[in-house]
């Protein structure tokens, strides 16, 4: 299964609508693969700008990852709905996305510092449990924190 | 629990008191679980410091290290953002799961903690060994964990050799 699904940003809204005008961009696939929860809140930190984009690799996306972890997750608690990075490409951030029940957390998103966030009234947001780790993606194109590695002794 | 025994799919609240299960954690990668006295126990603040120290090649290296012990989960989550931990902590504090586990310490009446132990665990959270750490050097070595990562690893990635060109 392809582990990412698209959205569309043109800065204003955002979309489900693969061909609806902005910015296509990968999104981990289970934030919209399920029940969506109504009346929620999703800051985009991102930018309509096609240019706008930094590796994967590089240290302040790695950052944000560790600190998504460490303090921004247990900080949204229970207000938390389900967030993921937004690929580009095999090795291109372009930002992410933060889905949460109340928008008074998102000044203190940490992936505000990769790309300025906007707050969105919204709908089509599913829950997903957090991610436990690890805070790198872990096939190349595949939005962090989606996707897991294939083993046969794996429990489901 | 024997080395080959699958360990307990623990349902527990995490630090931030949201209900999961260590399959969940785990996600299909190897586990270092570690049952703990909890946060004021002097050698487990020392013992979590080095944990942290190795996180960083954890998380690289696709494999999980979960912490259980009986301390609640805001104590927790206060615990683990002094010491600077980005893994997770499960609460068992109204000791659902430690009898069940047999890992009561019962030299300690106060606090009626888990005794301290560790385990490497497969994905499928079958044991793959396990360590008595109620005297502090029988607890896993920061080198004994990068092995036992290292004997999981090259048995459940298939591509542990590296694809041919």
């Amino acid at each position: 299964m392809r582990p990412f699904a698209f959205v569309v940003f043109d800065g204003t809204r955002l979309s489900l609508d693969a061909h609806a005008p902005g910015r296509r961009l990968r999104i981990d696939a289970r934030c919209v693969e399920g029940e969506p929860v109504h009346g929620v809140f999703a800051h985009v930190c991102a930018l309509p700008d096609r240019s706008a984009a930094l590796r994967y690799d590089e240290p302040e996306v790695q950052q944000a990852r560790r600190d998504a972890l460490a303090w921004w997750i247990p900080m949204l608690g229970d207000e938390l709905i389900c967030l993921s990075t937004f690929a580009l490409d095999a090795s291109r951030c372009a930002g992410a996305i933060t889905v949460a029940r109340d928008p008074g957390w998102f000044a203190d998103d940490p992936f505000a510092r990769l790309f300025p966030g906007t707050v969105l009234a919204t709908d089509v947001f599913c829950a997903v449990p957090p991610p436990a780790g690890p805070p790198i993606e872990r096939y190349a194109g595949a939005p962090w924190p989606g996707g897991r590695f294939e083993s046969d002794a794996s429990v489901m | 629990m024997k080395p080959g025994e699958r360990f307990p799919d623990l349902d527990l609240p995490d630090h931030t008191g949201r209900p999961r299960r260590l399959s969940e954690l785990a996600g299909g990668d190897p586990v270092a679980l570690f049952t703990s006295r909890g946060w004021w126990c002097p050698k487990e603040q020392r013992y979590m410091r080095g944990l942290c120290r190795l996180q960083d090649e954890f998380e690289v290296a696709y494999a999980r290290i979960v912490v259980l012990s009986v301390d609640p989960p805001q104590v927790q989550s206060a615990f683990r953002a002094g010491l600077g931990a980005r893994f997770t902590f499960l609460s068992d504090a109204e000791r659902r799961w430690l009898p069940r586990l047999g890992l009561l310490e019962t030299t300690d009446t106060v606090h009626h903690p888990y005794l301290p132990a560790a385990f490497t665990l497969q994905p499928d959270l079958r044991v793959h060994r396990t360590y008595n750490g109620y005297w502090y050097f029988g607890r896993p070595t920061q080198d004994e964990l990068r092995r036992d990562m290292r004997e999981i690893t090259m048995e459940v990635r298939d591509d542990w050799e590296a694809p041919a060109a």
